[in-house]
């Protein structure tokens, strides 16, 4: 029997899109399955309805959705549907997934990271282990990705600079706002090392894409030039112009079946009028982002996978993942600022791009010896419909409206700018942060829905609150006013990872170190899935590097040549 | 907007007080208070802005009578400052409302309240709600907020008019751009147009 093609994969964003991109040019056929549609640069534009209050780049909640379990206040779990709370845990099902919509920060992990229990030992309650793997072993696949996907920075020397293999990115850094100059003088003062930002965004032409064209509201918004690095505009546009990547939208993986000796013989899928399909492959590969990837093992059941594919051992879903931390703001009035700093200040277009890692390892005697994380400083997000409805609350939380509400809204728009920072910091793995198949809410296939539960370890408030603090003080350093920050153990539903451990022993990980699933030789999962630990930076760099990585073990499997 | 957080609006759930018009008339318990934004210090300057001379007429029918009175309450027109009316906000809200991705339950209630109201009207003044004078009007609004079916009734009509005077013109509010303009608020670009508005890439 020949198979539809040599490989099929399961997703089309971060995880999926470097194997598909790989193996093509390296003369493979590659069949993508995307459950929804194919936007491409003259979709997107500046519509805070389409991205972010219809949200057409995920879907309606009543058709699928989550249900997720949480721990309140008074100490009870409780469990909510996201249909009825609107807590929505997708984040982009499109071509090319939630990379189309990332911001872009940019930050490597770094060797502590791939031996976090051997550093900092264990932590009681949380189920912290080395990696499989070696920051050396990832290195060449983070410089692919500056090279291949794109990445626009400038490497500067400071304490916890992760080892290189080349001497700086490949582009150079995007354009500045002044406060970006403030935030150095600031740091200076305080002897801390400002640094500037890695952005997936390209600051000129390359590849056949345009550059940024500094129209700002990247987060949460499709790039309309192209200079953003999404999957679909950096590698499945150059996989599909090889004419061996086929990608199949609105094709919605059910389940993958396996046959008598554990293999993978078929990926069956829902098609845009719901019928079912086949596809036969000799590889499979799994990157669906974290929580559908374990959804989709769970739902997978075979002869030798009685309860779903790499779950003979309970791991499937276990350990999963968000971002730490939180974040904080400061405020700029106009009217304390000289006419052309406050000219220069309101500059849309120009990046902030400055973030500190002085923390990412701590060991000081006041608060002892622990992994800390990364500082990230942007302006507030200039969706204007989501910032004129934060204002209709006074401060005891009643409803304002009228003149006084319509004041409020001009002097927040007009009278300030507004400064935020963002704290990365390791989610530590728990028992009580996992994904499970929900035995009552079914998607609008009929299938079960994923239920996760949202726990997290209180280690990371403290190590959140020690860098709010240290980001504070840069905040008040510069004048700002009304400084806040909150850290908190809600997770961000947009940086997610974990669930399918990579590791050495099959009783406690999904995963080989090689992210082939144990007990079934020809099943990948390349997305975020596999990080048994998270580290303290956003994830996508790492999640793009693996991805790489991991088609060079299938290209090995497969018998091709290697080129790394 | 990196790190996505949990949105305050998610804290409203329709169907816990959609149900009843019992539940206008109980007085709010307690509401989550909402994360607060440090409000900016100092007198507001407001920019003289150039208003659009033409304006689509108010819808001549109930619901949208009394909705348009409510948007016109919660958001008057002032002569430096656009207002609900100018924004076309109860037109906007009616086209929304035929749109994909309209949350039903939110149609439901917000279709509701007008009848409430107009109740309320006539037992208070013996009058339906649109003909009331303008003191008459904030009396009612100012009751109704008192309870949290009531105040989420007037949140929610608020949400929608901030729709109509900061999304893109394409979408029917937001005339000449004349709410970006009192706001001075730089909407980016490319601006969607009638082939990427939402409702056209909701089917792709």
């Amino acid at each position: 029997m020949t198979a539809d093609c040599d490989i099929c994969i399961t997703g089309s964003g971060a995880g999926a899109s470097p194997v598909a991109y790989a193996l093509a040019q390296a003369g493979y056929s590659v069949v993508v399955l995307e459950k929804g549609a194919w936007f491409t640069e003259p979709d997107f534009s500046k519509d805070e309805l389409a991205c972010c209050r219809r949200s057409v780049y995920t879907p309606d909640l009543q058709d699928e959705q989550h249900v997720i379990e949480e721990l309140k206040d008074n100490g009870e779990w409780s469990t909510s549907p996201t249909s009825e709370s609107g807590w929505d845990f997708w984040n982009g099902n499109c071509v090319g997934g939630s990379s189309n919509f990332m911001s872009g920060y940019f930050y490597r992990l770094k060797p502590d990271d791939f031996r976090l229990r051997s550093e900092y030992g264990p932590i009681a309650g949380a189920n912290i282990v080395d990696w499989p793997i070696s920051y050396a072993d990832l290195e060449p696949y983070y410089t692919m990705v500056e090279q291949i996907v794109g990445i626009s920075g400038r490497v500067v020397r400071h304490p916890h600079l992760e080892p290189r293999s080349t001497a700086d990115f490949p582009h150079p850094p995007l354009q500045e706002n002044i406060i970006s100059q403030w935030i150095d003088a600031a740091c200076d003062k305080l002897d801390y090392h400002s640094l500037p930002t890695p952005r997936a965004i390209l600051s000129r032409p390359a590849h056949q894409r345009n550059s940024c064209s500094y129209s700002v509201f990247c987060g949460s918004y499709g790039c309309s030039t192209g200079a953003k690095s999404s999957a679909r505009a950096a590698l499945l546009n150059r996989a599909v112009e090889t004419g061996r990547c086929k990608i199949h939208t609105h094709a919605k993986v059910n389940r993958l079946i396996s046959n008598t000796k554990g293999k993978v013989i078929a990926a069956e899928y829902f098609d845009r009028q719901g019928q079912r399909q086949r596809v036969t492959a000799k590889v499979f590969v799994v990157a669906c982002q974290a929580i559908e990837t374990s959804r989709l093992l769970l739902s997978s059941p075979g002869p030798r996978h009685p309860d779903g594919l790499g779950n003979n051992h309970h791991q499937v879903g276990r350990n999963l993942l968000f971002s730490a931390g939180g974040s904080g703001q400061g405020t700029f009035a106009y009217k304390d600022l000289g006419a052309e700093q406050a000219e220069a200040l309101r500059q849309r277009g120009p990046f902030v791009n400055r973030g500190l890692q002085d923390w990412y390892y701590v060991d000081d005697a006041k608060s002892g010896r622990f992994k800390g994380g990364t500082i990230d400083f942007l302006f507030r997000h200039p969706n204007a419909i989501a910032r004129a409805n934060n204002q209709k609350w006074d401060d005891n939380g009643d409803l304002i409206w009228g003149k006084p509400l319509k004041q409020n809204i001009n002097r927040y728009f007009t009278e300030a700018r507004y400064l935020r920072f963002e704290v990365f910091c390791d989610w530590l793995p728990t028992d009580t942060c996992n994904v499970e198949l929900d035995s009552r809410v079914k998607d609008k296939w009929g299938t079960p829905v994923a239920r996760v539960k949202v726990g997290f370890h209180p280690h990371d408030l403290k190590v959140g609150e020690y860098l709010a603090t240290k980001a504070r003080k840069v905040l008040t350093a510069m004048g700002a006013q009304d400084i806040y920050s909150n850290i908190s153990g809600d997770p961000p539903p947009n940086l997610v990872a974990g669930g399918c451990r990579f590791g050495t022993d099959p009783e406690h990980a999904v995963l080989d170190s090689d992210c082939r699933v144990f007990g079934a030789d020809n099943l990948f999962v390349s997305d975020g899935s596999f990080m048994p630990t998270g580290g303290s930076v956003p994830y996508t760099w790492t999640i793009y590097a693996n991805a790489f990585r991991v088609a060079d073990k299938i290209r090995a499997q497969l018998g091709g040549p290697v080129t790394s | 907007m990196n790190r996505r957080e949990r949105s305050p609006c998610t804290t409203n759930n329709w169907r816990s007080f959609a149900a009843a018009f019992t539940a206008w008339q109980q007085r709010k318990v307690s509401r989550r208070s909402f994360l607060k934004a440090g409000g900016a210090a100092g007198v507001g300057l407001l920019l003289p802005v150039k208003l659009s001379a033409k304006s689509t007429p108010p819808s001549r029918k109930e619901p949208w009578l009394t909705i348009a009175a409510v948007q016109e309450q919660l958001f008057p027109s002032e002569k430096d400052s656009p207002g609900a009316a100018d924004v076309h906000a109860a037109a906007y809200l009616e086209r929304m409302m035929s749109l994909p991705r309209f949350p039903i339950e939110e149609k439901t209630f917000i279709l509701q309240g007008p009848v409430w109201l107009n109740e309320l009207a006539q037992q208070q003044f013996n009058q339906p709600f649109p003909a009331l004078t303008s003191t008459q009007q904030e009396q009612l609004l100012q009751k109704v907020a008192r309870s949290s079916a009531g105040e989420n009734w007037l949140s929610l009509l608020l949400t929608y008019i901030f729709e109509a005077v900061l999304s893109a013109p394409a979408y029917g509010g937001n005339p000449e751009q004349v709410g970006w303009h009192w706001l001075q608020h730089n909407p980016g670009f490319p601006l969607p147009n009638s082939h990427n508005t939402f409702d056209v890439l909701v089917k792709k």
